[in-house]
């Protein structure tokens, strides 16, 4: 996680008190601007004098390299441990935030925050789906852009909650809209030449992008497919395309198919299946036996 | 945590700020069993303002308030296990399911502020 050759990193460290707010407005701006930021707040210990102390490691985007330590939290022990936790807590994409104990004579609890580069979504089309898309997008957490080629189509007034509104060449559409891992495509453009042109870019885009869905009915994937393959690429490709795209809950209307997508996108990014939560608790049938309702069996009731 | 929950909970903060009051905030750092928010869901108890976020609705909040009040009293942080594993039939609203903790601290207005700080 450090460089260990080449050029070092640039670091800085600050050993002034790191309070509530700042390290909430640190979280905050660092992810907003594509880095990464963590926070470890002690919320238990042997000595009642460090609990609320905080300390903040900053892997800003820009400069790649450049990590920041700020704040202190009582010991230099502590605070050395603290480094090491938080810097594993950010390279680790499945580190969730919560207590991490640290052990030793004198055990303290750490309350760790983690914050990575906001997660973008890119609506490629300002169609029908995207206006309800773009707004479930803004609503869900994600910084939103829409891209058309046609000028009176991603428009503020169509888009009011899209943080970037382009007009682009679908020939080149991710010229400036940089693509990461935590970007999440949408492709919906009025005809599927212009979709299968920005699949093939974003296909092709390093680093690849955390999603990439695509509308279209079987038959038109099928198509898209089989172009794909002709033009070269391996089919292994084929699985990390979306499509047809969203959960299947009989969606139809523009709104429902972005409900659709919003639930895909969810569930991927929680783990979830997409089954209905009644099915996979069955609370009726594991408490009440199978037949129905009358003899509750309370031995084994158990919380998940 | 949501990125417009963060921003919400940070303007809160700054506008306690601003207006030189004091506040609490309280943030779930633990949970076991069902609870209706997870780690890392904040609320803001500004005396002024009332409530910005939440740590679950009428799912124990009132006794998150109950601590933010003793904390902007004394400065001490607290941390609050809140129990929702009532007995559904008491018609409490407490019957969630699970247990969480809750850490709450005060902030002071005097805090050093972001504008100071500089690497």
């Amino acid at each position: 996680m450090t460089s260990e050759a080449g050029t070092p990193p640039v670091s800085s460290s600050e050993r002034r008190p790191l309070r509530a707010r700042e390290a909430a407005h640190l979280l905050l701006t660092t992810s907003a601007e594509g880095g990464t930021a963590a926070v470890a707040t002690v919320v238990g210990g042997p000595d009642g004098s460090a609990v609320g102390s905080r300390l903040a490691r900053l892997r800003p985007h820009d400069p790649p390299g450049a990590e920041r330590t700020l704040g202190h939290l009582g010991s230099d022990r502590l605070d050395v441990l603290a480094v090491q936790l938080l810097d594993e807590a950010m390279s680790d994409p499945r580190a969730r935030d919560g207590i991490r104990t640290v052990d030793g004579a004198e055990p303290y609890e750490l309350y760790v925050e983690i914050r990575r580069p906001l997660r973008e979504l890119v609506v490629v089309g300002a169609g029908h789906v995207a206006q309800p898309m773009a707004h479930l997008g803004a609503l869900l957490g994600y910084r939103v852009t829409v891209l058309d080629d046609r000028p009176d189509f991603a428009t503020r007034e169509r888009f009011p909650d899209a943080d970037r509104l382009l007009r682009v060449d679908f020939s080149d559409p991710f010229a400036g809209v940089p693509l990461h891992e935590r970007s999440h495509l949408l492709l919906v453009t009025r005809g599927h030449k212009y979709d299968y042109e920005c699949l093939i870019r974003a296909l092709r885009a390093d680093p690849a992008p955390a999603y990439i869905g695509m509308i279209g009915s079987r038959r038109r994937v099928r198509a898209t497919y089989v172009q794909l393959v002709d033009d070269g690429f391996a089919t292994d490709v084929l699985d990390r395309i979306h499509a047809p795209v969203g959960l299947d809950i009989g969606a139809e209307t523009p709104e429902e198919i972005a409900v659709a997508v919003a639930a895909e996108l969810v569930m991927l990014d929680r783990g979830g299946r997409g089954t209905p939560l009644r099915e996979v608790e069955r609370v009726a049938e594991r408490f009440f036996g199978s037949g129905g309702a009358d003899t509750p069996s309370t031995s084994e009731e158990k919380d998940t | 945590m949501t990125h417009e929950d963060d921003r919400s909970i940070s303007e809160a903060l700054s506008e306690a700020r601003d207006a030189g009051r004091a506040c609490a905030l309280a943030t779930i750092v633990g949970t076991r069993g069902s609870t209706p928010r997870k780690v890392g869901a904040r609320m803001v108890v500004d005396p002024s303002v009332g409530l910005v976020g939440t740590v679950g609705g009428g799912c124990g909040e009132a006794e998150v308030i109950e601590s933010a009040r003793r904390v902007l009293d004394t400065g001490a942080p607290e941390r609050v296990r809140v129990n929702l594993t009532e007995d559904f039939t008491t018609w409490s609203p407490a019957v969630c399911g699970g247990v969480m903790d809750v850490f709450v601290e005060r902030v002071l207005p005097d805090d050093p502020s972001i504008s100071s700080s500089d690497s």
